[in-house]
């Protein structure tokens, strides 16, 4: 019997996030190992627009919940909408995007629902006829693959999926419903952004990046210098070194920070956690300095050096600066 | 105001992990100790903070875990916390954030917090669920990921900043009781005081049998650990410091990348 998979799409003020299609990517794995059939749930005060949209890109079945009231993100209209939506498709697997908003709603929705739950999804694998879902553990340094009983809620991590645009054999449908809601025990004041990425970092050619690893704050030095050595450079930090205020977070890369898709990226004493990964794997060239060669880092790394990055990094700008440098 | 925060112990982010192929789960090499998870500190310490602006606060630290747990609300009660509790089960590895959140919702049953912290992920597992799942348990709303917490005892309210992405953040009211993860932010978590390190030492910690969980319908089971895949086929140069970085220099050359 052909189950369903439920896809949950997330939007801001009709942005329709890059990572809702990455999770409809997720829901394209796993209907490659059971059959279903999918469908996109989209809910707000836009959802009629969003999901056209959807519906339009895809081609997927598409359920827009129009929810009166609802102009920003919160989580018990999410939990209360979807709880009752999801139990009405007898979803069995339910890909949310694993984005900041997901987390924050979906292991509650799942609870709700009485299904299990699996976080930082970065692949789904099959084993004897059922999805396997592979995530990280240990900072990146580890996978584990997990399987986990119906219905299950797929928190899916952002940049780990391809954006899927379709289902080739079907028709793309869009059935829109109204409901409305008002919040009891929440209200959402506003919004803010607080230090939007500084530019340089997305028009650089070359990034050198600074993690924990550099060992102290005055370290940077040497990674300014470096930095100097390249034309359209920039200087950018992991989030626990800009959590130590070693840099201002504009200059922070990774999940909550900028993503940036440079020609060179020099990353300099990261440890390499999903975390940071998902702002760095654009790069088109990456080169990693640790001390610790079992570091996550270099499986995503072009170019390995197991040195301090401190040291390392003196020693590069040693050979160019120096008079002996050519 | 009675605060809750929940906390783990997990090897320290940089320590070397492998797999431990005999036990289905992982082994730490090397001599590092496991310590209090980075986001559970920034809880503890968001904690302490309201403690310090709210008088007559207490703030209980909870652990779920093995006898070694022990240790971590020990640290809890070094960095100020008033009593620290302790869910002792002889789970070893791979356990669902669902059971951990049932057994500290079941442990808390009769208590009444306005507040419960947690951090955003743990260390180790970096699940990000314990949290919002005991949540919805406990029936409070929720708001994760939050990088700022100020209370409003009067009025009952607690106002966060979520975090979310593109440097962007989402302001907050929620009414009390609610659950708060903690995203790390410029509040440094405080080191223990000697005098708060003897008192914890002394403290007797109230400890939570924990009866065998009945298997619940819902649930992950671990099936393997394995390395991650590798997104690029990393080639390590080789040789002394000044070899290395020779090598580098004439590569990046090589590729127009450097002038």
């Amino acid at each position: 019997m052909e189950q369903t998979i439920a896809v949950i799409a997330e939007h801001e003020g009709g942005s329709i996030a890059r990572a809702s299609y990455e999770a409809l990517g997720c829901a394209t794995e796993i209907q490659r190992i059971v059959p279903a059939k999918i469908v996109v749930v989209v809910m707000g005060d836009l959802a009629g627009d969003v999901g056209r949209e959807i519906a339009s890109l895809t081609h997927a079945s598409v359920v827009a919940v129009h929810v009166h009231g609802l102009h920003s993100y919160d989580g018990d209209a999410y939990r209360s909408v979807l709880a009752d939506m999801l139990l009405e498709l007898h979803a069995a697997w339910i890909c949310v995007p694993g984005t900041t908003q997901g987390l924050d709603f979906a292991p509650g929705l799942a609870v709700r629902l009485g299904a299990s739950c699996v976080s930082a999804v970065e692949n789904v694998l099959e084993q004897a006829g059922r999805p396997v879902f592979v995530r990280p553990l240990f900072n990146g340094k580890i996978v584990a693959e997990v399987a986990a009983s119906i219905p299950t809620v797929v928190l899916v991590q952002p940049g780990s999926f391809p954006e899927e645009l379709g289902e080739r054999e079907r028709m793309g449908s869009l059935e829109e419903r109204s409901i409305a809601w008002q919040p009891t025990r929440s209200r959402v004041l506003g919004l803010k952004t607080q230090e939007p990425a500084d530019a340089a970092l997305s028009e650089a050619a070359v990034i050198v990046a600074a993690g924990r690893g550099m060992g102290r704050k005055e370290h940077l030095e040497a990674v300014q210098r470096v930095a100097g050595l390249f034309a359209r450079s920039a200087v950018a930090g992991s989030r626990p070194l800009c959590d130590q205020g070693w840099l201002p977070y504009r200059q922070q890369v990774g999940q909550t920070g900028a993503s940036v898709s440079p020609d060179l990226y020099l990353a300099c004493g990261i440890s390499g956690a999903p975390q940071h990964l998902i702002g760095m794997r654009g790069s088109k060239f990456v080169v990693a300095v640790n001390t610790d060669p079992e570091a996550a880092i270099f499986r995503h790394a072009d170019i390995g050096i197991v040195e301090d990055a401190e040291t390392f990094l003196s020693e590069l700008s040693h050979q160019t600066e120096g008079p002996s440098g050519s | 105001m009675n605060i809750l925060v929940c906390v783990k112990q997990a090897p320290e982010p940089e320590a070397a992990i492998e797999i431990d192929e005999a036990s289905r789960w992982v082994r730490v090499r090397g001599d590092s100790l496991p310590r209090m998870g980075r986001f559970d500190e920034c809880a503890l310490e968001q904690a302490l903070i309201c403690k310090e602006q709210v008088p007559g606060t207490t703030v209980d630290a909870i652990t779920v875990g093995n006898s070694a747990g022990a240790a971590v609300v020990r640290r809890a009660l070094g960095m100020g916390a008033d009593r620290g509790m302790h869910v002792l089960t002889r789970d070893e590895g791979y356990v669902s954030a669902f059971t951990t959140a049932s057994r500290i919702a079941r442990a808390v049953q009769d208590r009444s917090y306005d507040l419960v912290l947690t951090g955003v992920v743990s260390d180790d597992l970096g699940q990000g669920l314990v949290g919002p799942m005991l949540a919805e348990m406990l029936s409070f709303v929720c708001a994760t990921s939050c990088v700022s917490l100020r209370v409003d005892t009067q009025q009952a309210i607690a106002v966060v900043e979520r975090e979310m992405e593109h440097g962007i953040t989402q302001c907050v009211e929620l009414a009390l009781p609610a659950l708060v993860s903690v995203q790390s932010s410029a509040n440094r978590p405080r080191y223990p005081s000697l005098s708060n390190i003897m008192r914890a030492n002394r403290e007797e910690l109230e400890t939570f049998a924990c009866a065998a969980f009945e298997e619940s319908s819902h649930a992950e089971e671990l099936v393997r650990l394995d390395h991650p895949r590798r997104t690029r086929s990393v080639v390590f140069l080789q040789g002394s410091v000044e070899d290395k970085a020779k090598e580098l220099l004439s590569l990046l050359r090589g590729r127009s990348l450097l002038r």
